[in-house]
């Protein structure tokens, strides 16, 4: 699962144009001026990474309700475990 | 009262001119921008053809933003050309004006280097495209894109309509602003199809030189296929004079008809209409102080058909014309052909000179009208035409004139 969160936090980084210094756990996600391109394009880099499907409809944000990228590590674990 | 519609601003990008001032400079010097290319994604899927490429576009992307990072190189041209017409125009959006501005950004085909990307990902690769590729194909995107970069939010779309859509898209924006549905607006044309796929198709269509583009030259072999963006920044007349802008020229016809004949041939009949359409409203005091931007594709069809037309058009007049084809320089824009035109006609118009048909090195008598050839022609100008006739018999014809 380690790999996961270094491997999103990678994708993150790449995408967080809005983010000044580290990246971590605490960053709030609003600080990573993420727009709706960007969601689409950092979703698709996690399915063809972790090889997992996200379940995601582009209209919707499912940034939404996530305040740090610690919450959106554990979203992301909770899709790749192991059904 | 007729409400008159004028061009306070111009950008453009091409094989001859990363902006218009390099552009023009190199025009009126008969600059050639054909070069022969081997493009492909692969040693198994490239072809070789001599093409008329905009080079070190790349080192711009930096300073065009993040929006244009992630669009097709048709859209990132379409900025590029936007931005500069803008600045040049001195213009404003601000709230009020927000919903008067226009965007008609026309494409011949849209993002077909990200269509190429994705069949190349899928077919050959075994991987799923991008996940943005369909907003970067679909040819509303530079519309859009310069929508939301200028926060323009009167009427914006796409016109498509081959080699025409550019000058389609200046005409129909001009259009919106006479009628009153706009007070200003963003209007050109941008193609980027230097790819293995669309450059293959192309070849199989026999229409294409091998060598260089000799429009109405006896020893024209075809066309060449050019890539890049030409837009106009459009006011309505008396809001530009209230506002002390510096106007480049008046947009004083515009004619637009199909042949309804044929999908490749043109037609003596069509062209020579929607010229007569364009100059329906005015007084040609003096034909010599006429300028054409011939459509002048160099094919072999193309060239003694749009001379007839011309012919027609303006009868005995026409041997006062100075007629030129700056795609002997920059190649076919093809869908933003009329864009890169438009201001190549602006231009002769306001600096008196018509720019060069290059490569004309062999007369044909069919072709047998005043082409400027291989060295640009100083003369007073009244009035600059601009002619683009499209495959699939569409055409459309710009009139400009001093203010």
């Amino acid at each position: 699962m380690a790999d996961i969160e270094s491997a999103l936090l990678e994708i993150v980084k790449e995408h967080a144009v809005g983010l000044a210094g580290e990246l971590s756990r605490d960053t709030p996600v609003a600080d990573l001026g993420i727009d709706s391109f960007a969601v689409v394009e950092i979703i698709y880099e996690v399915e063809e990474k972790l090889g997992i499907e996200v379940p995601f409809n582009a209209n919707e944000n499912p940034l939404e309700g996530m305040k740090t990228v610690g919450d959106l590590i554990d979203a992301v674990k909770k899709l790749a475990a192991p059904k | 009262m007729t409400r008159r519609v004028v061009v306070t601003g111009m950008g453009g990008v091409c094989a001859t001119g990363a902006n218009v001032a390099e552009f023009w400079e190199n025009s009126k010097k008969g600059v050639c921008g054909v070069t022969r290319r081997t493009i492909g994604p692969a040693d198994d899927l490239a072809v070789t053809a001599p093409v008329a490429p905009v080079d070190g576009f790349e080192s711009r992307l930096a300073e065009l933003g993040r929006d244009a990072q992630r669009a097709d190189r048709f859209a990132q041209f379409a900025i590029a050309a936007a931005d500069e017409a803008f600045a040049d125009s001195g213009a404003t959006i601000d709230e009020a004006l927000s919903a008067r501005t226009a965007v008609i950004i026309g494409t011949g085909i849209g993002g077909q280097m990200t269509s190429d990307q994705s069949y190349f990902t899928m077919i050959r690769q075994g991987r799923r495209p991008h996940p943005l590729s369909i907003l970067k194909i679909i040819p509303n995107a530079p519309a859009s894109h310069l929508a939301i970069r200028f926060g323009a939010r009167g009427p914006a779309f796409a016109i498509s309509s081959a080699c025409a859509s550019g000058a389609h898209s200046i005409g129909v924006c001009a259009d919106l602003i006479r009628s009153g549905a706009a007070e200003q607006g963003f209007a050109g044309a941008a193609e980027a199809i230097l790819t293995y796929g669309a450059l293959t198709a192309w070849k199989v269509m026999h229409i294409m030189s091998d060598e260089l583009c000799r429009p109405f030259s006896k020893n024209r072999k075809g066309l060449v296929i050019g890539e890049g963006a030409g837009v106009l920044f459009l006011e309505e007349y008396e809001r530009a004079r209230r506002r002390g802008a510096r106007i480049h020229a008046e947009i004083v016809g515009f004619g637009m008809n199909a042949d309804g004949k044929d999908m490749i041939n043109p037609d003596v009949n069509g062209a020579a209409s929607a010229m007569k359409l364009a100059l329906n409203d005015i007084r040609i005091a003096d034909p010599g102080a006429v300028y054409v931007n011939a459509h002048g594709t160099g094919t072999l069809l193309n060239d003694p058909t749009e001379t007839k037309a011309i012919r027609e058009t303006f009868g005995a007049d026409a041997d006062k014309l100075i007629v030129s084809s700056t795609k002997s320089m920059h190649g076919h824009l093809l869908g933003a052909a009329g864009g890169i035109e438009a201001i190549a006609a602006i231009m002769a118009l306001k600096d008196n000179v018509a720019p060069p048909t290059i490569n004309l090195d062999e007369p044909d008598p069919a072709c047998d009208l005043d082409y400027a050839p291989n060295e640009a022609k100083p003369r007073k100008f009244d009035l600059a035409v601009s002619n683009s006739f499209a495959f699939g018999g569409l055409n459309a014809v710009l009139a400009f004139a001093k203010v």
